[in-house]
């Protein structure tokens, strides 16, 4: 459970990055948070797994305050990844990268090689163990980068921007891996541009804006909402935009849509 | 990192910031040599003092008190170091005192006249009167980088190691070789993503025509005024008093 009370932060006195925050989000939850640039999405989640703490209000992870945890505790429950996968990686091989944070964490040598492989396998880095990340492809060390964390098992997972520089196979296998996680009972919360993305399988949104939350609730809703998204200049995903120009009900669902569609215009389904 | 904050350069109106760079040179060159020349306390207050109105004047108060508090740590150690060694050589007292007292002093007046320098003028401007005063542009321009991204490598080294803390990375932790290694994890993706950076400002800047012509033009020059040459005149005249007074007393 992630529990944000009234929380503000600022990095100098005057900024505001985040203005009276309170969310929760429980346990196996899917969310996506959403918002401009500079909204404090990634201020948001660097609270969760207390790299930051707040100015005023408090950050509770399964009921403990951040505040009176090290980053390190709180980190073990907590998986962040980085937007840049270039701030992190810095081992010798993929696979010593991999098991950095098993080894920080104190996990068995067998352990930790078995989470490597499991790790190799799931985000198709299996020819690679012995490559040193530098030599690797953007999208490459994007899953490295992905999978250095997600291996050591963390319950909540959040990703930043996880999709920037992936093909549309490699968005569909990360789709399938957060929903397999989050199957498991994992709480995955997503900090995201891509709408396509969030629009496809992650049923709650938290919509940021200048620091403050703007929406919070399901994502089919409020990817529907145009004052909402143009508030936070987001562009709704092309089925919300096509309903819209042809004036019926949004949907994020493709059948949905098509049975509007055919209210609309009077016809049978060919 | 506080020190830092002394050499951040924001675009001011002020007359110390449209003041000619090559004027503010000649005081950073001149003053800094009698600082390190001077070795009484006396003279090196009165030089940190001298100081005071063109920091008034170009309204840095602000970052250049910070950067000479956050210097506070090496005059520490200046005045620590000094005062053991001057003892070991078995000075008196009192002018081992003195002479520490003034070492550290030496130092608060450099970060004062340097800060003062960087803080009023633009990296631009450097450059530029680099090239004015015949130094081969690439160098100009080498120096000119360095100095622009460093701010950018501090915040780097930040997000860096937040992201290897979120792995579990103990900074503090273990003894005194560990606490070394630990910074390789934050240290290799900074020199990795700085090498990535230069190559890519390399081929930005090549795709932009760099180094096409061996004769660069400038679209601004500096030119000397009326306020630089008055400037000058103060520099130069309280220098070399300062110097001649100096070797004819035989006091420094």
């Amino acid at each position: 459970m992630i529990a944000f009370k009234g929380v503000s932060y600022s990095y100098l006195p005057g900024s505001t990055i985040l203005d009276d925050v309170s969310l929760l989000i429980g346990d196996g939850e899917l969310v996506a948070i959403l918002g401009e640039n500079g909204a404090g999405k990634t201020t948001l989640v660097k609270h969760i797994n207390g790299l930051l703490k707040p100015s005023k209000g408090t950050v509770l992870i399964n009921g403990k305050d951040t505040r009176e945890s090290t980053v390190a505790s709180t980190a073990k429950s907590v998986g962040l990844v980085f937007q840049n996968p270039d701030h992190q990686l810095f081992a010798e091989t993929v696979e010593k990268e991999l098991s950095f944070a098993l080894t920080n964490f104190g996990f068995s040598p067998e352990e930790s090689q078995e989470r490597v492989n499991w790790a190799m396998r799931e985000f198709s880095l299996e020819g690679y163990r012995e490559r040193p990340p530098f030599m690797l492809s953007g999208g490459e060390r994007k899953r490295l980068a992905l999978a250095s964390v997600l291996c050591y098992g963390p319950s909540i997972v959040i990703l930043d921007e996880p999709t920037t520089g992936q093909d549309s196979g490699q968005k569909d296998r990360l789709a399938t891996l957060l929903k397999k996680l989050n199957g498991e009972g994992k709480t995955v919360i997503i900090v995201t541009h891509d709408m396509e993305f969030v629009a496809d399988f992650i049923p709650r949104t938290v919509l940021l804006s200048g620091g403050r939350v703007l929406a919070d609730g399901a994502t089919a809703e409020i990817l529907a909402r145009k004052e909402l998204l143009d508030r936070a200049s987001l562009v709704p995903p092309q089925l919300i935009d096509v309903c819209w120009s042809l004036g019926v009900q949004p949907s994020l669902q493709l059948d949905e849509v098509a049975r509007n569609v055919e209210r609309l215009v009077g016809g049978e389904r060919h | 990192m506080k020190v830092l904050q002394g050499f951040d350069y924001r675009r001011g109106t002020s007359i110390v910031h449209k003041m000619d760079p090559r004027a503010k040179l000649v005081y950073l060159i001149l003053f800094s040599s009698l600082a390190v020349y001077f070795l009484s306390p006396y003279l090196l207050i009165f030089l940190f003092l001298s100081s005071v109105p063109m920091v008034a004047l170009a309204r840095i108060g602000g970052k250049w008190s910070q950067s000479i508090k956050g210097s506070a740590y090496f005059i520490v150690i200046i005045f620590v170091i000094n005062f053991a060694v001057n003892l070991i050589q078995q000075l008196p007292l009192v002018d081992a005192l003195t002479l520490s007292i003034a070492m550290s002093f030496r130092f608060v007046v450099l970060i004062s006249i340097f800060s003062s320098y960087f803080l009023t003028t633009s990296p631009e401007d450097l450059t530029q009167s680099m090239v004015q005063l015949k130094v081969p542009y690439d160098y100009a321009l080498t120096f000119n980088m360095a100095m622009r991204f460093v701010p950018t490598l501090s915040k780097e080294a930040q997000i860096i190691m937040d992201a290897q803390k979120s792995r579990g990375l103990e900074m503090e932790k273990g003894s005194f070789i560990q606490k070394i290694r630990n910074y390789i994890p934050v240290l290799v993706p900074l020199i990795v993503s700085s090498f990535r950076r230069a190559e890519l400002v390399a081929d930005a800047m090549e795709s932009r025509a760099f180094g096409a012509t061996k004769k660069r033009t400038s679209l601004y020059t500096l030119r000397l005024g009326d306020v630089d040459y008055a400037f000058l005149c103060i520099v130069v005249t309280s220098f070399a008093a300062l110097l001649v007074s100096s070797l004819l007393i035989g006091f420094r």
